[in-house]
């Protein structure tokens, strides 16, 4: 089971590309990701989950530091989540403040 | 979704399931792995579920739901029940005619993970919100039966997935997910 997180900050997007699995296991990875991305500086966090095929508590608990580390100001967009994804999401209560897009 | 709130009680001892409540016996199509209790040993809990499922030909977004509410209940044994501390955990599983179910084991101290759930405080800033508590809110949502025992002194939590919809033909979709009642 595998799991692969990338960063690049393009002006002051950031973009993180996920693909495979998201539990407690993986999520530290993804938590330092996107403490990157906040010390980048970034105004807006675009987070690619079309490859993620899987999300466990772990990984809304980073979703949650994403909202925390950035600030309010910054908005956060999950892109294609699959549909068993977005669901979690959802049902969590994060589409209020974690925009779902294409999902 | 029919959810178990009444008191712990899952028949996990061998023979009659008590009245109402949801039987497992290990039989002929039960199977089990010890993992040492560590979040990278996880992954194998994962894939015990995801065979069993798939044997029990669970429709994929079932499957993917027992399996969620597997590595969660999993995680918290590791974090909430052992707290670091070595230990291990057993898990078994059978398939039923009419339920998966999957069954976990531990020596950490007693200690009821349905305790411990918390419903997302959906009025607050997300940055306010306190997790802890989510991850068991998910398993509990994502599975029919969610019961807890402590027998012999051992933490026994199983999970149970009505098997509601046809098999899946070979190389099929998952776009009938069957009816919920």
């Amino acid at each position: 089971m595998s799991f692969d997180v990338r960063l690049r900050v393009d002006e002051r997007t950031a973009v993180i590309d996920l693909s495979g699995e998201l539990d407690a296991a993986t999520a530290p990875r993804f938590h330092d990701t996107i403490d990157q991305a906040a010390t980048a500086g970034a105004i807006e966090l675009v987070i690619h989950a079309k490859q993620l095929s899987y999300l466990s508590s772990a990984g809304l608990r980073s979703l949650v530091f994403a909202r925390q580390k950035m600030g309010d100001e910054v908005r956060i967009a999950v892109v294609g989540a699959p549909e068993p994804v977005a669901r979690t999401i959802r049902l969590a209560g994060f589409d209020h403040s974690i925009h779902l897009v294409d999902a | 979704m029919a959810i178990d709130y009444g008191p712990a009680s899952t028949g996990v001892a061998r023979g009659a399931p008590p009245p109402g409540g949801f039987g497992v016996a290990a039989g002929p199509g039960a199977a089990v792995i010890r993992v040492p209790a560590a979040l990278g040993e996880l992954d194998r809990v994962a894939a015990f579920v995801l065979d069993l499922g798939e044997r029990a030909a669970l429709p994929h977004d079932a499957l993917y739901r027992l399996r969620l509410a597997a590595d969660e209940l999993a995680t918290n044994i590791v974090m909430h029940g052992y707290r670091g501390a070595s230990g291990e955990i057993t898990v078994d599983g059978g398939i039923d005619p009419d339920q998966v179910w999957i069954r976990f084991q531990d020596d950490a101290p007693a200690f009821d993970p349905r305790q411990g759930m918390r419903p997302p405080a959906l009025d607050r800033p997300l940055a306010e919100r306190r997790i802890g508590g989510l991850g068991v809110y998910l398993a509990f949502t994502a599975v029919d039966v969610f019961a807890y025992d402590l027998v012999a002194g051992r933490n026994v939590s199983t999970l149970v997935m009505l098997r509601r919809a046809e098999p899946r033909p070979p190389g099929g979709t998952d776009a009938d997910h069957g009816p919920i009642e």
